[in-house]
């Protein structure tokens, strides 16, 4: 049952992700992303982590493609006419060679990692204490400097953007 | 709990592979930048699932560091974009040179 709702969705999403760069208007590859990021969060879901897969909806599909979207809303594009050979680019040997490139080396990771489990999100842990727990338990306790530093990148990052769009 | 790692592994690699093809042959700088959002999207879906097959949470820690290195970066982006086609009228990546010397 979940290796068919794997596949479903699966497949839907790597679907959304090919319209995202077949699609000659800038704003329904936005909306095929949306989809995309809507079929990660089902994935996630699947993979029984639903706190991500709560995040990604919020802040994926909510917070960063309707922000994509606004902008493209306020810069006004046309639809290029000068990039109609990507479905001609696509069955090139280029992308086999990527794929077959990207797929041999996560084989070769996956039967390299040594897979040690550490337990400390074992299905009982999980039922019992409840995953945002967890989750947060490491934040503060292991990984606080990286935490710390996020906030950090976060906060540059918005005196960035407003000193970029600033009018001077 | 989960017996079927290698398909959401070998998804995460489709995913990252299309992104890459996004970036290498598409012109529209928005496009580029949503490929780069679907990278990040299936480094996402592999960190997850090594976390499950690891039964730690440090791959979920990523992730939730991963959305907010894309939250900065589509802030910064969309910004030099909007910068960008205030000064040229385009944002097609083969009209900017300006970093070439």
């Amino acid at each position: 049952m979940e290796l068919i709702a794997a596949v479903i969705c699966g497949a839907a999403a790597v679907a959304a992700a090919l319209l995202v760069i077949l699609s000659k208007n800038t704003v329904h590859s936005a909306l095929w992303m949306v989809a995309n990021c809507l079929t990660l969060a089902v994935l996630f879901l699947l993979l029984n982590s639903q706190f991500i897969a709560v995040l990604q909806v919020i802040v994926y599909a909510g917070a960063i493609m309707m922000f994509i979207l606004y902008a493209i809303m306020m810069l006004n594009l046309r639809a290029n006419s000068d990039e109609g050979d990507i479905k001609k680019n696509l069955f090139t040997g280029r992308f086999v060679i990527l794929v077959l490139f990207f797929i041999s080396l996560l084989i070769l990771g996956v039967g390299l990692s040594p897979m040690a489990v550490k337990g400390d999100m074992a299905p009982l842990a999980l039922s019992t204490i409840g995953e945002v727990n967890l989750i947060a338990n490491y934040i503060f306790l292991e990984g606080l400097c990286p935490f710390e530093l996020v906030s950090v990148l976060l906060t540059a990052a918005v005196v960035g953007a407003v000193f970029l769009a600033r009018k001077d | 709990m989960t017996d079927y790692q290698s398909i959401y592994l070998a998804l995460s690699a489709m995913l990252f592979v299309i992104g890459v093809f996004g970036v290498i042959s598409r012109k529209d700088a928005i496009v580029v930048f949503l490929c780069i959002e679907i990278m990040l999207g299936a480094v996402n879906l592999a960190f997850v699932a090594f976390s499950r097959a690891n039964q730690s949470a440090e791959g979920i820690f990523m992730v939730m560091c991963v959305m907010a290195v894309a939250g900065a970066e589509a802030a910064i982006g969309l910004a030099i974009f909007v910068l960008l086609y205030r000064k040229t009228g385009t944002i097609n990546i083969d009209k900017f040179n300006l970093l070439k010397w």
